[in-house]
């Protein structure tokens, strides 16, 4: 109770200072009066009286201040009144002041954006109920493949899954794809998924009108139903309330709509339209497409699940055993936030490293800057120490000029990083990342003040260190300073900057050097004049063969007669894309019986003429090849590498029947198989005639790829798009491209990831070039300036400018020459952390060091010696005279 | 009562600020430390300064009130006054102190 009155008092006092010091003068003038007044009616003379009076109360001023001291927060006081000084202090060294807040708002700034990523994709929770009950199925193989990451199911499993793990509710999807949506005015291309019955369920999400699937919808030949997700139908279907229960056409069918999901919640894999998943065994089921969701039911544990799932698919694990010696698989739940960013996770955090590095290299710079801005101040500071103010509360002002600055370069730090935040993620392509939206959030914000708060620390605690060895009649009485003032230190702060700068501009050559080789990888092909267009055939009027072979005769014949064009194709996948792929079993010859890995690639006649891709041997496709005729295929020289050891592949037959009758050049595409995450590379492919797809595999490979027109022509430009697009119109008016694209800008598709590398690391890389650049000139300039007396006393004496220069930017040089050392010992140390991300190169790549170490040494020799050069002004007659 | 001795010295200062109040009732600064100079017989020599930041710690814990008001020699000054938590107060600290006595006095006592 007492204590509370206490703080209430204070509190009030803090509101009504002014009006409390004037009244405590008056009374306690009051106080002096009466005391004179009685000294006078004992005796004393007026003066006397007063002066007693005075002598008998003690020290006025002394009274005050433990009146306010026991009257207000004085800690409150004081740090108000630092704060007001250090505003007045950074006012008036406006150039500091700006240089100390630009270089904090970059520094902070790159580290709020990488963290903000960080945030979004590993730190928050998943916008579900309850998320950390959702869950993953990730496979772990030991062996000579070890790896641990989440994998797609085949129909079997799916079925053990669902029906003998009790402690899951489990669910699977299909990955997203592009498929046709028709409403009275026009065809819409539109994001889609196929969910099984319970997918929402798992996720805890509730349609806000109408409802979900059943599992009878989910059956085979169950009834044609749609989920829309809250954003498409408010963008096409004007949110109308009365949409569920109606029909659209979808995928050239009609579905009903019979729910509408919530625009709240992210919509699951960022789709527009859902659809029953119907998984079985057959069909996709056979291999390996379903992704899987669980959920963990209330009372199980993940060690339940794990031994569950251990049991149901015990088949799984030895029939890969038998076919795979050496390596064990199992499957183990992990969370699901875990697995969707697990390849993410070491570039996003790598990021926020780098960026780590560049705070810690601001942090030097303005470390630096701090010691020669304190050197300047002694006389100040020595002042106020003789006049009383004790070594600690000097130290704390100084500590708040250095937060002030802080939490300014931090504020305007948030701009910065917002800025850049937008700048990375427009580089990406649209759901690359495996959320929504990266936000600012209060996490961020948060992260963005502690940066400020420790940089403040990081640089404001130097002066603490420097002035403990404070000599106060030294730094009164001197006027000039010939001891140097920490120069060791100053030069390790450089060498600690520029070996940093080294190991991000290493890391970022390497990353340079790789892309630079997966760009010029040699293509195999033509792709001047190339324009391609996708369009879904995922359609219930192309399931049947005749139709779909109809729909590539009309649609080609009529491309190629568009003015400009030379020849035209279609084909199931292009270069750069990622294929289809399949086991083949060779049938004749030495290798018969012997199956392996291929991809499969299903083209119309001309597709290798359009694209410039060389016949080595043999045949292309011809329009003679039909379902009728003998099956054929066209390989190439890889598949013929691989399986028949560089003889000639024509006339072998594969599976069935299939005869080789050709064989093409390699292109680069993305890899299906292979050890390394390599983004493009050359592998064993198969062509056969679109026109001998039968009507299984036709109705799977559309659904999961989008076939690809390609028209060569003279002027491949906006035009041409638009005729394509006319042409297939007028051949089927419900069939719309969903995209045109170069044949760069599908290899720049699949190399986004090393693109989105190259940039941010090389921008982080440049900036802390640029940071340890300016840190030297600065080192080098102060010198000059503290030195300038020194110097002419020198070249009076008869030493030339150009020794003069060397001393002085020597001390520069010998600094980052030491750093550009201590750097290329952390590179030897941390540069194979990256392995995985290059490709084509080894980590220590000589011509990538011999890069850096004369692209650093240049820099440096610039910075140290401009600055230098203003000894060329110096007058040694006036430095004299100014003894 | 305090725990080290600066509490010791400000607990007994306050004591004798709240039992000269009582006695004399409403008084001014000046007044109260010439009481506690004149009771104390001149033992106690304070500067007289320190009462305010003593009456201000009163005021603070709502022992005390202060109101402004006019001396007899006709000047304006800042009067205390006793209030009702200020006289439990009181009561209690003197209570504190007997007893404090008391003991003290047993231990002091030539040994019988």
């Amino acid at each position: 109770m007492e204590l509370f009155l206490v703080l209430w008092h204070r509190m009030q006092s803090l509101a009504t200072r002014k009006r409390r010091d004037a009244e405590l003068d008056e009374e306690l003038r009051a106080h002096i009066a009466l005391a004179t007044e009685e000294n006078v009616r004992r005796g004393m003379s007026a003066e006397e009286a007063r002066r007693q009076a005075l002598v008998d109360f003690g020290g006025l001023a002394q009274t005050r201040e433990n009146y306010r001291v026991q009257r207000g927060f004085r800690w409150l006081e004081e740090l108000a009144r630092d704060l007001r000084y250090a505003a007045r202090q950074l006012a008036r060294n406006r150039g500091f002041s700006s240089t100390v807040i630009l270089t904090l708002a970059l520094a902070i700034g790159v580290n709020t954006a990488a963290f903000s990523l960080v945030n979004a994709l590993l730190l928050r929770r998943l916008p579900y109920p309850q998320p950390e009950q959702l869950g993953a199925i990730s496979m772990r193989l030991t062996g000579p493949m070890a790896m641990d990451a989440p994998s797609s199911i085949n129909g079997e499993q799916w079925e053990n899954l669902r029906d003998r793990v009790p402690s899951l509710l489990s669910a699977v999807a299909s990955s997203a794809s592009e498929v046709n949506l028709a409403t009275a005015e026009r065809s819409h291309a539109v994001r889609a998924a196929r969910i099984s019955a319970h997918y929402l369920d798992v996720l805890g999400i509730h349609p806000a009108i109408g409802r979900n699937f059943t599992e009878e919808e989910d059956l085979p030949n169950g009834a044609k139903v749609a989920l829309l997700s809250g954003r498409l139908w408010r963008s096409v279907f004007n949110s109308d309330r009365n949409l569920v229960g109606q029909a659209i056409r979808l995928k050239g069918e009609t579905y009903t709509v019979i729910g509408i999901l919530p625009e709240s919640t992210p919509a699951p894999m960022d789709t527009e339209v859902y659809t029953p998943l119907r998984p079985s065994r057959e069909g996709e089921g056979r291999g390996g497409n379903y992704e899987a969701i669980v959920r963990l039911r209330d009372g199980a544990t993940w060690q339940q699940a794990d031994a569950e799932i251990g049991r149901a698919w015990a088949d799984v694990g030895r029939s890969f055993a038998a076919r795979n010696p050496g390596t064990q698989v199992s499957f183990h739940t992990v969370a699901l936030q875990k697995g969707a960013t697990l390849q993410l996770r070491p570039l996003v955090l790598g990021l926020l490293l780098a960026t780590g590095f560049i705070l810690l290299i601001a942090c030097a710079n303005l470390a630096g800057l701090m010691l020669v801005r304190m050197e300047r101040r002694k006389p100040e500071l020595a002042t106020r120490l003789a006049l009383g103010a004790s070594m600690s509360r000097v130290l704390r002002q100084l500590w708040v000029e250095s937060l002030l600055l802080a939490l300014l370069g931090g504020t305007a730090g948030v701009s910065v990083g917002y800025a850049a935040l937008h700048g990375l993620l427009a580089l990406l392509p649209k759901h690359f990342l495996p959320v929504a939206d990266v936000p600012l959030d209060g996490h961020v914000l948060a992260f963005t003040l502690i940066a400020s708060l420790l940089t403040s620390l990081l640089f404001g605690m130097l002066p603490a260190l420097f002035l403990r060895r404070f000599d106060l009649s030294e730094r009164l009485s001197s006027r000039f300073c010939t001891s140097h003032p920490r120069l060791r230190l100053r030069q390790m702060l450089i060498a600690g900057e520029v070996a940093l700068t080294v190991v991000l501009l290493a890391a970022s050559g390497l990353l340079i050097r790789t892309l630079v080789h997966l760009e010029t990888l040699p293509p195999g092909f033509d792709a001047k004049g190339v324009l391609a267009a996708k369009a879904s055939l995922d359609d219930v009027r192309y399931a049947d063969p005749a139709a779909f072979r109809k729909l590539m005769d009309e649609s080609l014949a009529a491309m190629q007669r568009i003015p400009g064009v030379k020849s035209a194709a279609v084909g199931l996948t292009l270069p750069y894309e990622r294929p289809l792929n399949d086991e083949v079993t060779i049938r004749n010859g030495k290798e018969t019986g012997t199956s392996a890995n291929s991809d499969v690639i299903y083209t119309t006649p001309g597709y290798f003429e359009t694209l410039g891709i060389p016949l080595l041997a043999g045949r292309a496709v011809a329009s003679s090849d039909g379902p009728e005729t003998q099956h054929v295929a066209i390989v190439n020289l890889a598949f013929a590498r691989k399986f028949f050891h560089g003889e000639n592949p024509l006339g072998r037959t594969l599976n069935k029947e299939t005869m080789i009758v050709g064989m093409v050049g390699d292109v680069p595409l993305s890899p299906c198989f292979g050890n390394d995450d390599t983004p493009l590379d050359r592998e064993p492919t198969m062509y056969i005639p679109a026109a001998q797809v039968d009507k299984k595999l036709l109705t799977l490979v559309h659904i999961w790829f989008e076939p690809s027109w390609i028209v060569r022509a003279t002027n491949p430009g906006e035009d041409l798009a638009v005729a394509m697009q006319r042409t297939l119109a007028s051949v089927d008016p419900g069939l719309p491209f969903s995209g045109f694209y170069h044949m760069n800008d599908l290899r720049a598709k699949t190399l986004y990831v090393q693109r989105v590398e190259v940039a941010a690391l090389g921008l982080l890389a440049g900036l802390a070039l640029l940071l340890s650049a300016v840190g030297i000139f600065a080192l080098v300039a102060s010198l000059v300036t503290l030195r300038t007396r020194e110097i002419g006393i020198r070249i009076a004496l008869g030493s030339s400018l150009r020794e003069a220069i060397a001393t002085v930017g020597n001390s520069g040089v010998n600094a980052a020459l030491a750093g550009l050392g201590i750097g290329l010992a952390l590179c030897a140390v941390l540069l194979p952390a990256m392995r995985s991300m290059i490709f084509g190169i080894e980590v220590y790549d000589m011509r990538t060091a011999a890069a850096v170490v004369l692209s650093l040494l240049l820099v440096v020799f610039l910075a140290a010696f401009t600055p230098a050069l203003r000894i060329a002004r110096i007058d040694p007659a006036q430095t004299l005279r100014a003894e | 009562m305090g725990k080290d001795r600066t509490d010791l010295l400000q607990g007994t200062l306050d004591l004798m600020v709240l039992k000269t109040l009582e006695t004399m009732g409403p008084l001014h600064g000046y007044g109260i430390a010439r009481r506690i100079e004149q009771v104390s017989e001149n033992a106690l020599i304070l500067n007289q300064g320190t009462i305010y930041p003593a009456l201000l710690r009163l005021e603070q814990r709502g022992w005390i009130k202060a109101e402004w008001g006019t001396s007899e020699s006709n000047r304006r000054a800042r009067f205390y006054s006793l209030s009702r938590l200020g006289r439990k107060q009181i009561e209690k600290e003197t209570e504190n102190w007997q007893r404090v006595a008391a003991t003290m006095a047993r231990f002091l006592a030539p040994s019988s």
